[in-house]
């Protein structure tokens, strides 16, 4: 009997997979997410990083602490297992490897250009850009999902779909980034904390 | 004149000598006739490296991963650290497939590279044609894609395999820090291209 009742639970509780969002729910959570990410001055926040390939047995977790300074300074800092930057800031990549530092121009390349532009508005999740992207809206236990697959072949290539979730605030808890084959990155943040002052020099290469 | 034939000849013969001859190896006799690479061999186990890739001045990073998939069949593939896939291969005994590869990188010369490297990283098996030592170091001759390699060992550890091409060492692999059969820390250098890989192992 208590058997039963598990298997029943496991089943309900898969069953609760996410709904689609009506129109207007949809629309509310669109202004909601725009106006929080028009007045994200800063954003500080922890991250843990779970990169998915189905031939592993476990996922790659990595962990470290993000920065981000309107309109468009980026600090991706890895602090575990390894410690490794990469700071977007004036068209260029600033990486710093374990101390090894190099610079790599983006101004060049617009995939770069682009995939920049992605990096920024995936961590405030203003991406809802019809013309690049078909969008899919879902809700599940209070919290929004919000499917976003590029339009451009060429970017589709490497991401089929961003997959961000925003709680109930319209702050991005998680992105999900699937590849073509079906491997992905997962970026769950933590202890975010939004507009505290941050100094430029946080973001000096 | 002559002089000029004969030390042209001297050049040549030299030149031509084998691997063995060059390094001065002692050939032995022995009954082993395959040889077990220890450091990729378990089903159970994720190996997950941070990888640094000098190449022509350019350096890369990211992370290098390697997974036993079944007897005599693993994938080997590379992400950037941020987890973007450059490259996925699956390597069995007899053949390398391309389960994916960065469009930019997709380049005959370049797989070939990789393929050699790769195929030679994670073989478990090999047949030996001869045993030679020199100093502390046995040396297990074999071939793998057609062309000569010799393990070298240690202390009874898997320390190098050096790929050879007319008598001279074309690429070495050096593992080391090896604890449980995972070597910590592998380098794969080649001396025909300017080619290095370094691996470190994170989990």
């Amino acid at each position: 009997m208590h058997k039963l009742l598990y298997i029943l639970c496991f089943v309900c509780f898969g069953m609760q997979a996410q709904t689609k969002m009506t129109t207007s729910e949809a629309q509310n959570l669109k202004t909601l997410v725009k106006s929080q990410a028009k007045t994200t001055k800063t954003i500080v926040s922890d991250f843990t990083q779970y990169k998915h390939l189905d031939f592993l047995s476990n996922d790659i977790i990595t962990k470290g602490m993000l920065h981000f300074k309107a309109p468009n300074l980026v600090k991706w800092a890895y602090n575990k297992p390894f410690q490794y930057t990469v700071i977007f800031k004036n068209e260029s990549l600033f990486i710093n490897d374990e101390g090894n530092k190099s610079q790599i121009d983006i101004g060049s390349s617009q995939m770069f250009k682009q995939l920049n532009k992605l990096i920024i508005k995936s961590v405030k999740g203003d991406m809802f850009d019809d013309n690049e992207f078909d969008i899919s809206y879902f809700k599940n236990d209070g919290k929004s999902n919000v499917h976003f697959s590029p339009k451009n072949p060429e970017f589709s290539e490497y991401i089929t779909s961003f997959q961000i979730t925003f709680n109930k605030k319209g702050d991005v808890e998680d992105v999900k980034m699937v590849e073509p084959s079906g491997d992905y990155t997962k970026i769950v943040f933590s202890n975010r904390t939004l507009n505290t002052p941050l100094n430029d020099a946080v973001f000096n290469p | 004149m002559r002089y000029l034939t004969l030390s042209f000849l001297a050049v040549f013969l030299f030149s031509c000598g084998s691997y063995p001859k060059k390094q001065q190896l002692k050939p032995i006799e022995s009954a082993l006739n395959v040889f077990s690479n220890p450091y990729f061999s378990n089903t159970s186990k994720d190996y997950i490296y941070k990888a640094n890739i000098s190449a022509y001045g350019k350096s890369f990073s990211g992370l290098f991963i390697v997974k036993k998939i079944e007897k005599n069949q693993h994938r080997v593939a590379f992400t950037t650290e941020m987890g973007n896939k450059i490259f996925d291969f699956t390597i069995t005994d007899n053949a390398f497939s391309v389960n994916y590869i960065l469009d930019d990188l997709n380049r005959k010369l370049l797989l070939n590279v990789l393929k050699q490297d790769f195929t030679t990283l994670v073989k478990e098996n090999v047949d030996i044609s001869g045993v030679f030592v020199k100093d502390n170091a046995s040396f297990f001759e074999t071939q793998i894609l057609d062309k000569p390699h010799y393990y070298v060992t240690k202390n009874n550890s898997l320390s190098q395999i050096v790929s050879v091409k007319n008598g001279k060492a074309k690429t070495v692999f050096s593992f080391s820090k090896i604890n449980d059969n995972i070597a910590n820390k592998i380098t794969i250098t080649h001396h025909n291209i300017t080619l290095k890989i370094n691996l470190k192992s994170i989990n």
